[in-house]
């Protein structure tokens, strides 16, 4: 995708969020039964910042039309997508998934291990290059999951999840 | 003089064992996280406010700020080898230091940039102690209006100086951070705002988390998806690291202009240590005996980013220390992390705690002389720490991103919000959205949002007063101007108008 095309689909989002923001605003609660100033509304700076941000949108759109440069240069082209996708689904699969559902140790040792396998895995090389990658990660996940489990349960006395 | 006084007799209350301790350890630990590519200062300071919890709130101050100093100063290890600035405050650094390495004299630079460093900071701490205390006797006067315009004139000047390409994008990730404090139960009447019907949103959206998100997930996110820079190869045939007294006698006037400059943008609200070190090395470029050098292992130019960049993170220190207003990213967490430890950063804080600007001065003192130390003594050890591959690093990273946001509050959601504004982090740097703006909106929404409402209840709603107490014109005006300059159709106008002024002049 070129950068001008995602600037125009950043400034239909924007708009759209502003215009939710501004109308969210305008039908909140004025308060009147608690008597409060009509000028201090709680909706009175969300009303603000989303007619704002319509119009930064509206100026968006507009100055993609005006910058040839933009409409050439590639969005995200500098990158592996296969990377970042790996991390991505790694971390939110860890984040959101693991913790809460696993004990805390034992979601982290899974997570720390499989992300430093995924990316040392030797593609083409010896049985012995991918025994030591495997033996690295886990050696690496459990003494993670000990070390910051400790740090936070002992030191810190928090109750981990 | 005052000041001075005061600094020297906080740095005598600090000298302590356990202190000095502290510092040891997390100022070698922020010049680990600085000199690693894709760990940022701001990462590492919100990472180690999850850390500092359980301090006791000196203690947790001093930590985060040695962290801060060795991050933003570590940033030139990887300028320096690999010609990618190890923090994005170091982008300058490595226009000299990188042809430096190449050419051999990788160690020496990294010496001339520890002493820049150290100039730079120094520079900037007596202008804290100096300039603190009177700007926060000055923000006494402020009132709901004045407050007002500066949370403006803060999102404002922040997004137009650190945009990438153009200022509205700043302006929109100001907007975006601002409508995200807009989140939870207001200031004035308590009432809960956009929470639709979740719980957990009703206290709005906390700031660790949201930092922790937009700095720590996001830049793993970052990390992961760009490739690595390669180690400077060629062999160090630097005799010595530690500068000659000579070198820095020739740059004293560099050293000390630098130190002024960075002191100057670090006050600016959000505009960061990156904007400090660019502004130093033009200046010192501008006024240099030989320009053509820079760009091609200037030892100037490297001294003149590297005093910049140092001297940012005291000078971001004082409107975030008098008025609560970040004066860089980093200074953000920082402000978060002084309410955690009971500390109101504000105009009140000469009267509520008197010694606190002379107490952080010499924590800043004790962070430098580390720094010193350490750059000077393990300059070829941090080579090193440059070959830890991400693929151990990163996941390390993000668990402690994960770990932290959780221990604030032992709250599973807070681990949802870090999650959702990295990925939204990401997707908005990948775009070239600035994230200080974002991150001093959520800082500042809450100030704007009353002083606004305050103002115009105690105003009756009328909106003359906004523009007409003295400080709130003044900060009008600024904002105008700084806007209007932004629009084409005003520069073309002003551009014409310049150029018949010379045509007449000459005529």
């Amino acid at each position: 995708m070129r950068m001008a095309t995602a600037d125009r689909v950043t400034a239909v989002v924007l708009f759209v969020v502003g215009l939710a923001m501004a109308i969210g605003g305008w039908t909140m609660d004025r308060l009147e039964v608690r008597n409060i100033h009509p000028a201090s509304i709680p909706g009175l700076v969300p009303i603000i910042l989303g007619v704002l941000l319509a119009i930064c949108a509206v100026l968006l759109w507009y100055s993609t039309t005006k910058d040839p440069e933009r409409g050439t240069r590639e969005f995200m082209a500098d990158g592996s997508w296969l990377r970042l996708a790996l991390t991505g689904v790694s971390c939110v699969v860890y984040a959101l998934v693991l913790v809460g559902w696993l004990p805390f140790f034992w979601a982290t040792a899974v997570f720390v291990s499989v992300f430093a396998l995924i990316f040392t895995w030797p593609e083409r090389a010896e049985q012995k290059a991918r025994a030591l990658a495997i033996g690295g990660a886990l050696v690496l996940g459990f003494a993670v999951a000990f070390g910051v489990s400790i740090l936070f349960e002992q030191a810190f006395l928090v109750r981990l999840p | 003089m005052s000041g001075l006084v005061d600094l020297g007799a906080s740095l005598w209350a600090l000298l302590t064992p356990m202190t000095l301790f502290h510092v040891a350890w997390s100022m070698l630990v922020g010049i680990i996280v600085g000199s690693l590519p894709g760990l940022t200062a701001t990462m590492g300071v919100a990472l180690m406010t999850t850390l500092t919890y359980s301090l006791d709130s000196e203690l947790a101050i001093l930590v985060l700020l040695c962290m801060y100093v060795g991050a933003i100063y570590g940033g030139s290890r990887s300028a320096i080898l690999l010609n990618i600035p190890g923090t994005p405050a170091s982008a300058a650094t490595s226009l000299d230091g990188y042809p430096l390495a190449r050419a051999g004299k990788g160690g020496y630079a990294m010496g001339l940039a520890t002493a820049g460093s150290v100039i730079g900071t120094l520079v900037a701490i007596l202008m804290l102690v100096m300039i603190a205390p009177p700007l926060a006797e000055a923000a006494m006067n402020f009132g709901s209006f004045e407050f007002f315009w500066l949370a403006v004139f803060g999102i404002v000047i922040s997004g137009q100086l650190t945009a990438d390409t153009t200022p509205l994008k700043g302006y929109i990730a100001g907007i975006l951070g601002l409508m995200a404090a807009m989140v939870g139960s207001e200031g004035l009447h308590a009432h809960v705002r956009f929470s639709f019907g979740i719980d957990d949103l009703n206290a709005g959206i906390a700031l660790i988390p949201a930092m922790v998100g937009a700095f720590g997930f996001a830049e793993v996110l970052t990390a992961m998806w760009n490739r690595r820079g390669v180690l400077a190869s060629t062999k160090d045939k630097s005799d010595r690291t530690i500068p000659r007294l000579l070198d820095l006698w020739r740059f004293k006037w560099i050293s000390i202009r630098s130190g002024i400059i960075g002191t100057l943008v670090g006050i600016i609200p959000g505009v960061g240590e990156d904007i400090g070190a660019w502004a130093s090395y033009a200046a010192a470029r501008r006024t240099s005996k030989e320009p053509d050098k820079y760009g091609s292992g200037s030892y100037e130019g490297l001294a003149a980013a590297e005093t910049g960049n140092s001297a940012v993170v005291p000078g971001s220190l004082i409107p975030a220390i008098t008025l609560a207003v970040p004066g860089s990213a980093s200074a953000a967490v920082l402000i978060a992390a002084f309410f955690i430890h009971g500390i109101r950063p504000g105009p009140l804080i000469m009267i509520e705690q008197p010694e606190f600007i002379s107490s952080v001065a010499a924590m800043l003192v004790l962070a430098t002389i580390a720094m010193g130390i350490y750059g000077l003594a393990l300059t070829r050890v941090f080579i090193l720490v440059l070959k830890v591959p991400y693929a151990y690093l990163m996941p390390v990273v993000f668990t402690l991103c994960v770990i932290g946001t959780y221990a604030l509050s032992q709250r599973i959601f807070d681990i949802v919000i870090m999650v959702g504004f990295g990925l939204l982090g990401f997707v908005l740097r990948q775009m070239k959205y600035p994230m200080a703006p974002l991150v001093l909106g959520i800082i500042l929404g809450d100030l704007l949002d009353k002083s606004l409402r305050r103002g115009l209840t105690l105003s009756d709603g009328d909106l003359t007063p906004f523009f007409t107490r003295p400080v709130s014109a003044g900060f009008a005006a600024l904002i105008l101007i700084s806007v209007m300059l932004n629009l084409p159709f005003v520069r073309r106008g002003l551009s014409r108008l310049i150029g018949r002024g010379r045509r007449t002049k000459n005529a």
